[in-house]
Formats: C-alpha cells, structure tokens, sequence
C-alpha cells in the first residue's frame, strides 16, 4: 500500500490497539505507543521525501468518483512539523502525564490521524470530517487534567470550535449545491460560472468558521481559556499543529477553489491583512497582561498566527515562502517554550510567572533554550524567528502593504517586553529553598532538541525554504494543482 | 418548493438564537443539536428531486435522487451524534463540581 494512505491508517490503528491493551494487556502499552510513533516518523520521511513532484493517490482506484489524496510541497510542510513534534510530543509525556495515561494517548493518536488527513485529502467534504475528528480529540485532550478551570476552558474551546464548524458544513453544502461535485480540483472549474456575489457569501462563510478555529482575535476568546488547566504537551500540539491545520485548510480553500484573481478582485486578501494586523497588535497587548504562563503563551500563539496570516495573505510568491516558514519555526518556538514551562510545571508545580523566579540558576540549560526560543518568537537575530519575520516584512513591502510591515515592527517591540519580563524573572535571584523534583533526561531532551532547531534553522535557513521555495507554485496559479488531480 | 428552505432558515437561526442567548447548558446543546439538523435537512434538499426514486441505476428508473448528499447526512448525522456526546459528557463533569447548570454561576475564566 502507498505511504500516504498508511500516514492517516497507522495513527488510527494505533488508537484502536490502545484501546484494547487499556483493557487486556496493559503490559504493550509502553512499547506500543513508542514502537508506532518511531514507525510513524519512518512513514512521514518516506511521504516528505518523495513529495515532489506532487502525486495523487487514488483509494480503492475510483478514480475521480471516489476521494483521493494528493501530496504537494504545502501538505508535505505540515507533515515536517508533524514529523519534528510528534516524537518529542510522545516522549516528553511519557513523564509528564500523571493522569490516566491510555486515554490521553488514545486521543493524541486520533488528533494526528485528523490532522494527517486534513493535510492530504483533496476532497472538500473529507476535509470537514478529518476536521470534525482533530478537533473533538483535541478537546477530549484538553479535558485530561480534570480541573476546574480544564473542564470550563474545554466546554467553551468545545461550543466556538463546534460553532465554527457549522458554518464551515453549511458553506461546503453550498459549495456542493451549486457546482455539484467535492473534489478540489472541479470545483474551481464549476465555480467559474457562480456569480461574484454567490461566490464572496459562500466564501465569507468558510472564512468565518476557520477564524473561530484559528482564533483570531474577535473570535479568540475561547483560547487562553483552553490553554490555561490542559495538560502542557498538548498545547505543543495545540499551538503547532490544530491551529495550523485550521489555517490550512483555510489556505487550501482560498487559493485552490476560489483562485487568487478572485480572492483580489473581491478585497479578501486586504481584509484579511488588515485583521492580521489588529489581530496581532490586540494580542500582544492582551499577553502583556496576562501571569500565568500558558495565558501568556496562549496570547503569543494568536499574535504569531496573525504574522502567518499577513504573510500568507500579502499574495505574492515572496509571502506565501515567509508565511510557510513561519508556519514551521513558530510550531519549533512555541513547542520548545511550553516545554520548558513544562518542566517547570512538573518540577514544582509552577503556572505563574511569579513562580519561576530564581530558576534560571537551578536550571542552566533549561532557562537557556527559553531564553532562545523566547528571542527567537521576539525575532532577533540569529535565530530562526528573526529569518521569517524579516521575510514577512519584506513580502509585505513588496506588495504594498506598508502599513502592515511597519506594524509587524511595531508588534515586535510589543513582544519584546512581555518576554523579556519573563526572561528577567528567571534570572532574578531569590533566597528561598524551592522542593525541585529533578526531570529526568526524558523531558529534558524533547526540549533541548526543539531549542536547538531554533538556532539550526536561524543559521542555516536554506535547509527548510528548499522545500518552501516550491509551494508558490501550486497555490499562486490553481491551475497545476486542478492539473495533476485531474490527471491522477 | 421553496418552503423546505425556508424552514431549514427558520431552524438554523432558532439554533443560532438558543445558543447565543440561553443561559442553561442543556439548552445550549440543544441548540446545537437543532442547527446541526437543520443542516442536515439542507443536505437532504440538495439532493432531492421531483418524482425521484432510489438511486438505483438499472432499467426504468429515469429520475434518480442524488445519492451523495445522502451518504453525507449520514456521516454529518455520526459526527453530531459524537459532538452531542462530547458536550453532555462535559456538561455532566460540570454539573457534579459545581452542582448547576447556569452559565453566569460557573464562570471563573474572565478575558
């Protein structure tokens, strides 16, 4: 069988094992959950590396009646930060999870499965229901701990995200009725015909539903709130991935159905730098307030969606190339950033910032890799934030939008002193004798290893934009993508 | 002909209403419940035609419905099932901290 049908199976599988051995043999679980995540990463490697050029994969060989799958350079990035997260993901909670252990992994396996499959189905409606399945078990995830303040921040991240995929069902029903067909490559040949004012209702609505998935900042409430009592490896996931899938699909939508003549034609793209710009201004003023950790972090993730958005939307080749790779660098940044306070949370139970004063002399390398991946989220040089954000900018300048790259340095600044204020509590020294429980090497190690991509990709960014420099091609002009579905 | 649709509006925007102004958790999932099946309605519109028989392509039956959005009613049909089941399960652990199901009680996370 083809390695990219095997990359949405096997985590679904390895779900269903799960299950059983929580209630026959609880002796596989340990090697079970590791084993598959190591045979996962083998399976990702194989789709990344053979993913260009683009191929369709075609279940069951229905041909165009049935749904198929199709990996192009802009599905294989999300499948690298798949790659890069997932391991670290699984071994770091391994430790960190104190609370019923096959439940929590049952629902991390479903919620990469939801995710893989979002990223490479090339059917509209598959896309809404591999959405449905990332993003209930997202919210079981964040259910785990069983807190007060979890199961309150669940029940809302629940109502917003169900909202939202309502009126994202509602405009692919539409979709259907008007062009007759689900498959991502005719309907931007149907679509051709549908009146502009048919056309923007249809796209006002998807644009609406992902904006609650993704949080921008009108629709952002829900998040902090999630973020705040979950258990801290998912919201390595949460930030890095279920964000972003949200906005993949968002991306996928536009550029491949609608098309980018349209997206200019009808003002979608300044609206949406626009919003961009409040959205990341807002949040950072909103994560200067906040003391608890994962808030703040929470309020940082919204911001640095916004930067994506903007980069993303600008609609030129240079955007889309910054805009992907700080899709990347920001999964790497925040996973290392809520690792560390990971570590912190399982050392000594620390959530507020007034917590963890003084330990940035306990924990040497530890406080390093934050204050690293901090920087690099603020964007100074030589770390990988810095490449992207100076991208962005650039991109932004290119196409005109002068007020938004002058507002991305503007929100750097802004940026610049919540961290460091975080930054400046670790390092202040304190007299009193905190009860430390040591972290082993297995949560150290996730978190070094993120921290050090921080600075590989900063100075060697040309190993991931090789791989970024061809995604233009397939969302610009929505002609090669209809192409090579058509032709598979 | 029109009148299905006009009723599908009706629903959705009476689920809209419930959710949005309710202050009971129940009725909020029930509001839920009722705009995922005006959805579901919507599908079912889609495909329908006058006359129309099963989707059975054979001799004799000339005016078929359309058979897809009837395979995605029922999987938008599964998938609110599940979302109804996550809901209440949530509204249950709610309902045993604090012993109500007002919104306005229950709200420690502000902003």
């Amino acid at each position: 069988m083809e390695a990219a049908v095997l990359v949405i199976i096997s985590p679904l599988l390895t779900a269903f094992f799960l299950g059983i051995s929580r209630l026959y043999v609880k002796k596989i679980f340990f090697p079970l959950v590791t084993g598959s995540a190591i045979i996962y990463l083998y399976l990702l490697i194989l789709v990344i590396t053979n993913s260009y050029p683009a191929k369709v994969y075609s279940i069951g060989d229905w041909g165009m009646l049935g749904i198929n799958l199709m990996v192009d350079p802009f599905s294989s990035l999300f499948l690298l930060i798949i790659a890069i997260l997932f391991l670290p993901f699984i071994i770091f909670s391994m430790k960190y999870t104190k609370f019923i252990k096959h439940d929590y992994f049952i629902f991390a396996y479903l919620m990469i499965a939801g995710i893989s499959g979002m990223v490479l189905t090339a059917d509209l409606f598959n896309l809404y229901v591999f959405l449905e399945v990332s993003s209930l078990s997202s919210c079981a995830l964040s259910l785990q701990k069983k807190t007060d303040r979890g199961i309150e921040g669940t029940f809302k991240y629940l109502i917003m995200s169900t909202l939202g995929s309502f009126f994202i069902l509602l405009a692919t029903i539409l979709t259907y009725y008007l062009t007759g067909t689900l498959n991502m490559a005719e309907i931007p040949l149907a679509f051709e015909d549908i009146p502009f004012k048919i056309k923007s209702t249809i796209m006002a609505f998807f644009v609406f539903g992902y904006a609650l998935k993704i949080g921008l900042i009108p629709l952002h409430a829900w998040l902090p709130d999630a973020y705040e009592d979950s258990p801290i490896p998912y919201n390595v996931l949460s930030s890095g991935l279920v964000m972003k899938s949200a906005l993949y699909a968002l991306i996928r939508i536009l550029y491949i159905m609608f098309g980018i003549d349209f997206l200019d034609e009808s003002g979608m793209l300044t609206i949406v730098v626009f919003w961009g710009v409040i959205t990341f201004l807002i949040a950072h003023c909103l994560a200067f307030q906040q003391s608890n950790l994962n808030r703040l972090l929470a309020y940082s993730s919204i911001a640095q969606i916004a930067y994506i958005m903007i980069g993303l939307f600008v609609g030129t080749e240079a955007g889309l190339i910054a805009g992907s790779f700080h899709i990347l660098n920001h999964a790497i940044m925040k996973g290392a950033l809520f690792l560390v306070v990971g570590i912190f949370n399982y050392s000594l139970t620390a959530v507020e910032i007034e917590d963890i004063k003084g330990l940035g002399y306990k924990f040497p390398i530890i406080s390093f890799t934050f204050v690293v991946a901090s920087l690099a989220i603020v964007g100074l040089p030589p770390f990988n934030g810095f490449m992207s954000k100076w991208l962005i900018v650039e991109a932004a300048l290119e196409a005109d939008f002068v007020y938004a790259a002058f507002f991305i340095l503007v929100g750097t600044f802004l940026s610049l002193t919540y961290y460091l204020k975080v930054i400046v509590t670790l390092y202040t020294k304190t007299e009193e004798e905190l009860l430390i429980e040591e972290p082993g090497l297995s949560l150290k190690l996730p978190t070094i290893f993120l921290g050090s991509l921080c600075i590989v990709f900063g100075i060697v960014p040309s190993l991931p934009l090789s791989l970024m420099n061809k995604i233009p091609k397939f969302l610009l002009d929505n002609g090669e993508y209809i192409r090579i579905l058509l032709g598979g | 002909m029109e009148i299905p649709y006009v009723v599908v509006i009706i629903l959705f925007c009476l689920g809209m209403y419930t959710i949005i102004t309710k202050k009971n958790l129940i009725k909020i999932v029930i509001g839920f419940t009722i705009v995922e099946s005006s959805l579901i309605l919507l599908l079912m519109l889609v495909g329908y035609k006058p006359d129309g028989t099963a989707p059975i392509l054979d001799k004799g039956y000339e005016i078929v419905v359309d058979p897809i959005p009837q395979a995605l009613a029922l999987t938008t049909i599964v998938i609110g099932g599940s979302v109804t089941a996550v809901m209440l399960a949530v509204v249950i652990k709610i309902h045993k901290r604090y012993r109500t199901l007002n919104i306005d009680e229950i709200r420690k996370l502000r902003g």
